[in-house]
């Protein structure tokens, strides 16, 4: 008995492998290496260079939430959990304490196929435009708010 | 075909007939709440000019109502405000839960977990081993009263309400025991 359901669902593996991967695109295109790089601009009081996450009305940007990056029709290009974010100074003067002005800046390694138009979805909230960035490395970029 | 998937689906829902048993405890449920303060427990005089903690209200893990200043009416309390997603509280943590274990009873620790989910929360407190209070802060309000904005953050609140220090950003254990031995216990 267990050996025949187990034959049954090696059978339909690849049905459901093919249904799971359309979710993502399709498997012939091109696809290239790209880091989503998203600042939220919080502006909380924290040490540079520490894991962080959103706050005030950004409080879903949070390590392991999940993420999608869509293309201008809504479909899914890539998939996923956010990392921690890390804290970012917002001014370069020496405030001489430990705990200053911070943004917190969130960085995902992503493979998408070439579009016209990205966005970002965190937590299935509204989408958020990314605008396409090479001046460090082959990156999608984003500032929130705006 | 789907009465057999049916048959096969609720036979694995049961165990011969019998009953399933009590459900297994949550981590940071009532059943974490202290016994009674130990006798001879002696502390510091909060100072006369210490503000007062905000007084708030939740719901532990498995439910239960909790009043805080319950809580500090009869001794000192810790605050420990954590998500399960935060790398800072989870480096810290089990620091924190052998801390406790330390001043049960004597110091109550209650966690309060805030931008969370219920399943995140008992895995991370299973994890970590904590054996104190969990406060699911779903709304966000009690994160809010003590000002906090992102985890960790740790308050601590005299015997009576009068909060004596907080840390924003967190503290790790060894510090978090300096500040007690000085701040409430009594020398």
């Amino acid at each position: 008995m267990r050996r025949s359901r187990y034959g049954r669902l090696a059978a339909l593996l690849p049905l459901l492998l093919s249904g799971v991967l359309a979710g993502c695109g399709d498997d012939d295109e091109p696809r290239a290496a790209r880091t989503v790089r998203v600042l939220v601009r919080d502006i909380n009081i924290r040490p540079e260079g520490v894991d962080c996450a959103g706050t005030g009305p950004y409080t879903y940007f949070h390590n392991k939430a999940p993420y999608r990056v869509v293309d201008s029709d809504g479909g899914t290009l890539a998939e996923g959990v956010l990392p921690p974010g890390k804290s970012v100074r917002t001014f370069e003067e020496d405030l001489e304490v430990e705990r200053i002005p911070t943004f917190c800046e969130f960085a995902v390694p992503v493979r998408v196929a070439r579009r016209e138009a990205y966005r970002l979805v965190v937590d299935d909230r509204p989408p958020i435009d990314l605008t396409e960035d090479s001046s460090a490395g082959p990156a999608l970029v984003a500032v929130v708010p705006s | 075909m789907l009465a057999v998937a049916v048959a096969l689906v609720a036979g694995g829902c049961t165990s011969g007939g019998n009953d399933p048993g009590p459900a297994p405890t949550l981590a940071g449920g009532a059943a974490a709440l202290p016994g009674p303060v130990p006798g001879g427990l002696a502390l510091r005089p909060a100072p006369t000019d210490s503000p007062v903690a905000p007084r708030v209200a939740g719901t532990l893990t498995d439910g239960s109502p909790l009043a805080v200043a319950d809580l500090w009416a009869e001794r000192p309390v810790v605050l420990t405000f954590f998500s399960s997603w935060c790398t800072t509280c989870a480096q810290r943590q089990d620091g924190f839960s052998e801390l406790a274990r330390g001043y049960r009873d004597r110091v109550v620790f209650v966690g309060v977990a805030g931008e969370d989910e219920p399943d995140g929360v008992q895995a991370y407190l299973r994890e970590h081993r904590v054996e104190y209070p969990v406060v699911l802060d779903d709304t966000g309000t009690i994160w809010r009263s003590y000002a906090v904005r992102e985890p960790p953050a740790v308050v601590v609140v005299a015997k009576g309400g009068a909060l004596l220090r907080g840390w924003p950003g967190g503290v790790d254990a060894a510090a978090l025991d300096g500040a007690l031995r000085e701040l409430v216990l009594a020398p």
